[in-house]
């Protein structure tokens, strides 16, 4: 009989996720909990079993198509009546162009769970679009087989694809913030008046970047504090500490030293270490500190999360951040290594820049950004020397914290990293 | 590192010249990417050196011999005809030197750097380039595969350049053979065979299966059938090669059949039992990519691998092994990475051999189509009723065949086996591809006497219309 996999509600408020590619192909046997498809969800990409063992009846779906919590993600037939697959189909099933809804019709949820669906009878018709029409679907982001075509005999023209374009369908908003991402507030304007443009659909991680940010300055009233710190004693402990990183293997960058500074800052203050409960009006103060690190990977942004940085030596932090940011650029990050983070540091040291206002990552209340350190003339004991000048910049939410919480917060950690010997004296 | 060890970088590496990779690199260069394309060998690949554009020389010049001596019959008598087989390799590697050059400037106009050499992947975004000049190491941002294909080989019976040859041997003999063995009778086995038997060898050709070509409509075997006997080329089915024992500079070939073992004489033993994709020592494992169990690299709609950055195109994936499914895949790879919606989705690659007629094909055959669940209908029209072939001195073997959907009319596929089928075939593709409907074929103008009439013809005999054939409707079909 049919089995329909559909996308599982995954929780943590997933509601969609993008198909990347299928790992099976129609007529495939597959035994159950063999992974046959990889999707994208929140930031992460994820590789799904098949929830049953069977034959591979219908890939609903190309890459990069986007699925909702409860869509089908393919149709495997099993056993039980199943003896040989289906023959493979050029096109996945699409709509006779005769039948009115435009949807995939075996593909909606079963009316009755145990009734056996049989497989249509009907063939895979083709879609009726030229390769001209196909591609400007593909331009505009309209499935092109969900599109109902109004000429003979169902044909799609331009027209009825740039109708769909305009008609695409905008999921009910949620709050404010998804309406404030997908609220058309570029309604009206005509882009193509004044030049030739491109069309790219904001989905992915993409997408999920914009709700987050969205998500975050409208419900959080920024304040960003900006601070210097000397860190040219750091440098020369990290370059002797080099030499053992390396044999381990490791990466020893300044970012592990500032993660094990912001750790020793966050038990200082455990306010940073808070988020607000919108819901119950309360302050959630984390007893764990796991902080997340801005990455920026071919893919778009992605925050992978360290874990415990209070418990583990600056060696093992540096390592756990080579390890992720690898598998963040590589996409084999797994989801559960970007939650649970408490704070989040953002290093944009290495892309140039003197200062920039981080937005915190809600539910957080702070993020701390690092920039290019760069030798500077600077006053000491009433002389002009040369010293190495990190800037940093903390946004945190005024909602909990307060210019002076900052300002400690702030200078807790530009003490530790200009007098490092004080990690190892007073960090636990 | 070793000082002055240092990697130059790219936006976009192509590794491979060949048409897939040549074509991804303009096409990349067109859309403002910076490119880099190594190539180990020659610009142009397989198709343009050793393939597509030598061997369709050497089938034309083959042809036009037959046409001289078939000539006689409209009067043209030329005597005692004589092939000068190294005067025709000279004038074949004419061409492919010219169209070389064009590719070579083609890519120096585009302000494509090439880079002569062996490409070996390092990793994700790196690879190395042994050349003339030493070792370079380069790394890009973007990378296209395009490393095409190699020659299979009969276990038991390696290729040795002189007694056992492959189709880029063949294509630069010095001497005509008297006896050619080929073993296969695919695409390239069809081709050579038929070029071989036209300048005066002995062909006989050894397939493994029970007939010809059985993965297209099964009448385009046939009518292959009769036209290699009218050609004196003796085809022995259910041959399974066994070995082959090499004396005085003569092979013997050794093969079973289901009437028992058997064996055949020959001056040159052709091996064209098909292609494998070239994976092997490029370091795709370094760059992590994932390949299918058939050993092709593992690809999406938009030609992207496993590895984020790095795509593959033409004979190294899964598909036919054409070199305009290649160029075609190569300008999608590249369009991808400038962010166009380009994709290869839902495309239809025709399909072509160079025999004698010529066969090609597009879309789906009538069983594939009844398999999918599709009432069909179809329509034939043979060569012989068009006056245009009569008029070309052919003799008319062959037929074109359009498969439609028999709800609705949509061309669902087109199958031709006869004179220019090769250059008849893109009105075909032009229909699969638009989802046109059988209709646009019949009420199409097709110029009088052209040999595309015979696509009209056939649209139209399957409402029982064509003009130039009898068909009624059978009666089972009137009383309908």
């Amino acid at each position: 009989m049919r089995h329909v996999f559909r996308l599982p509600d995954v929780g943590e408020g997933i509601t969609e996720a993008e198909v990347v590619e299928y790992l099976v192909k129609v007529g495939d046997q597959v035994k159950a909990d063999q992974p046959v498809i990889r999707v994208e969800t929140d930031k992460a990409v994820v590789e799904l079993p098949a929830p049953v063992t069977g034959v591979v009846a219908e890939l609903p779906h190309s890459p990069g198509d986007t699925v909702k919590v409860g869509d089908a993600l393919l149709v495997i037939e099993t056993e039980e009546k199943a003896v040989k697959a289906p023959p493979e189909k050029k096109e996945k099933p699409k709509e006779a162009p005769k039948a009115p809804p435009p949807e995939k019709e075996p593909l909606r949820p079963p009316k009755v769970a145990a009734k056996e669906e049989e497989a249509p009878a009907e063939p895979a018709r083709k879609v009726l679009a030229t390769p001209h029409t196909r591609r400007l679907a593909r331009e505009l982001g309209v499935d092109i087989t969900a599109v109902k075509g109004s000429g003979p005999r169902g044909r799609i023209t331009d027209e009825d694809v740039r109708e769909a374009a305009k008609k695409k369908e905008v999921p009910p908003p949620k709050g404010p913030t998804a309406a404030a991402v997908q609220a058309p507030a570029t309604a009206g304007f005509d882009f193509e008046k004044y030049g030739p443009t491109k069309r790219v659909p904001l989905k992915g991680i993409r997408k999920r970047t914009a709700e987050v940010m969205v998500r975050s300055v409208s419900t959080i009233p920024h304040v960003t504090h900006f601070d210097e710190a000397d860190v040219t004693e750091l440098l020369k402990v990290r370059d002797r500490e080099k030499a053992l990183a390396d044999q381990r293997g490791v990466k020893l960058t300044i970012l592990a030293f500032l993660t094990k500074a912001v750790a020793d800052a966050l038990k200082k203050y455990p306010m940073f270490n808070a988020s607000l409960d919108e819901a119950t009006g309360e302050i959630v103060n984390k007893q764990y500190y796991n902080v997340g690190f801005a990455t920026d990977t071919e893919a778009g942004l992605m925050v992978p999360v360290v874990r415990d940085v209070d418990k583990k030596s600056i060696l093992q932090i540096a390592a756990e951040l080579n390890e992720l940011s690898r598998k963040a650029r590589d996409r084999t990050i797994e989801l559960e290594d970007m939650r649970g983070g408490t704070f989040t540091i953002t290093n944009v040291g290495a892309l140039g820049g003197s200062w920039a206002t981080p937005i915190i990552v809600h539910p957080e209340v702070a993020i701390l950004c690092s920039l290019r350190a760069v030798e500077k003339p600077v006053v000491r004991n009433g002389e002009v020397v040369v010293r190495t000048i990190m800037p940093l910049t903390l946004s945190f939410d005024h909602r909990v914290l307060d210019g002076a919480d900052a300002a400690r917060f702030m200078s807790h950690i530009v003490t530790l990293l200009e007098d490092p010997m004080r990690m190892l004296v007073d960090v636990a | 590192m070793v000082m002055g060890d240092f990697a130059q970088g790219t936006q976009v590496a192509v590794i491979g010249g060949g048409t897939g990779g040549y074509v991804a690199a303009i096409r990349a260069a067109q859309l403002g990417l910076e490119v880099t394309l190594v190539e180990k060998e020659e610009l142009g690949g397989l198709c343009l050196n050793w393939g597509c554009i030598p061997s369709k020389a050497l089938i034309h010049a083959a042809g036009l011999k037959r046409e001289i001596e078939r000539a006689d019959k409209m009067g043209i008598i030329a005597g005692e005809l004589s092939v000068d087989l190294s005067k025709l390799m000279e004038w074949k590697q004419g061409i492919v030197e010219k169209l070389r050059k064009g590719v070579s400037s083609l890519l120096s106009q585009n302000k494509v750097e090439v880079v002569q050499g062996t490409a070996v992947l390092t990793g994700e975004r790196s690879f190395t380039v042994e050349g003339p000049k030493g070792v370079h190491r380069f790394e890009f941002e973007h990378a296209i595969l395009a490393t095409g294909s190699i020659a299979a080989e009969m276990p038991g019976m390696p290729r040795d350049g002189v007694l056992v040859i492959d189709s880029k041997d063949a294509l630069e003999l010095k001497e005509l053979p008297k006896r050619l063995v080929v073993v296969g009778a695919g695409a390239i086995g069809l081709e050579l065979g038929t070029v071989f038997a036209k300048l005066g060898t002995k062909v006989t050709l050894l397939e493994n299966g029970k007939a010809l070509l059985t993965m297209l409509d099964p009448q385009i075997g046939k009518v292959m059938e009769r036209a290699l006997k009218s050609l004196n080329i003796e085809v022995i089915f259910d041959a399974r090669v066994k070995g082959i024992e090499k004396r005085n500079g003569a092979a013997e070939v050794q093969y079973s059949t289901p009437d028992g073992e058997k064996s055949v004489e020959a001056d040159k033993v052709l091996v064209a039992i098909g292609r494998r994709p070239n994976t092997a020592g490029i370091g795709l494992e370094k760059a992590g990519l994932k390949l299918d169990n058939r050993g092709f690299v593992v690809v999406n709609d938009r030609m992207m691998t496993s590895t984020a950055g790095i795509y593959a195109v033409g004979d190294l994936i899964a598909g036919p092994m054409l070199a305009h499914k290649a160029s075609y895949q190569g300008k999608v790879a590249a369009e991808v990475i400038a962010g166009e919606p380009a994709s290869f989705e839902a495309v239809e690659v025709p399909g072509v051999i160079f025999s004698d007629p010529e066969i090609a094909w597009v879309g789906l055959t009538e069983e594939q189509a009844k398999e999918q669940g599709y009432k069909v209908k179809t329509g034939v029209f043979p060569f012989k009723a068009l006056g245009r072939t009569l008029t070309l001195g052919d003799e008319g073997l062959g037929f074109s065949k359009v498969v439609s959907d028999a709800e609705g009319g949509t061309v669902l596929g087109v199958h031709i086996v006869g004179p220019s089928a090769s250059d008849l075939i893109s009105e075909g593709a032009l229909a699969v591809a638009s989802a046109a409907n059988i209709e646009d074929l019949t009420l199409t103008i097709h110029p009088h006497p052209t040999l595309p009439e015979s696509i009209e013809e056939a649209a139209e005999q399957a409402e029982h219309r064509a003009i130039h054939i009898f068909s009624p409707p059978s009666t089972a079909e009137k009383t309908k």
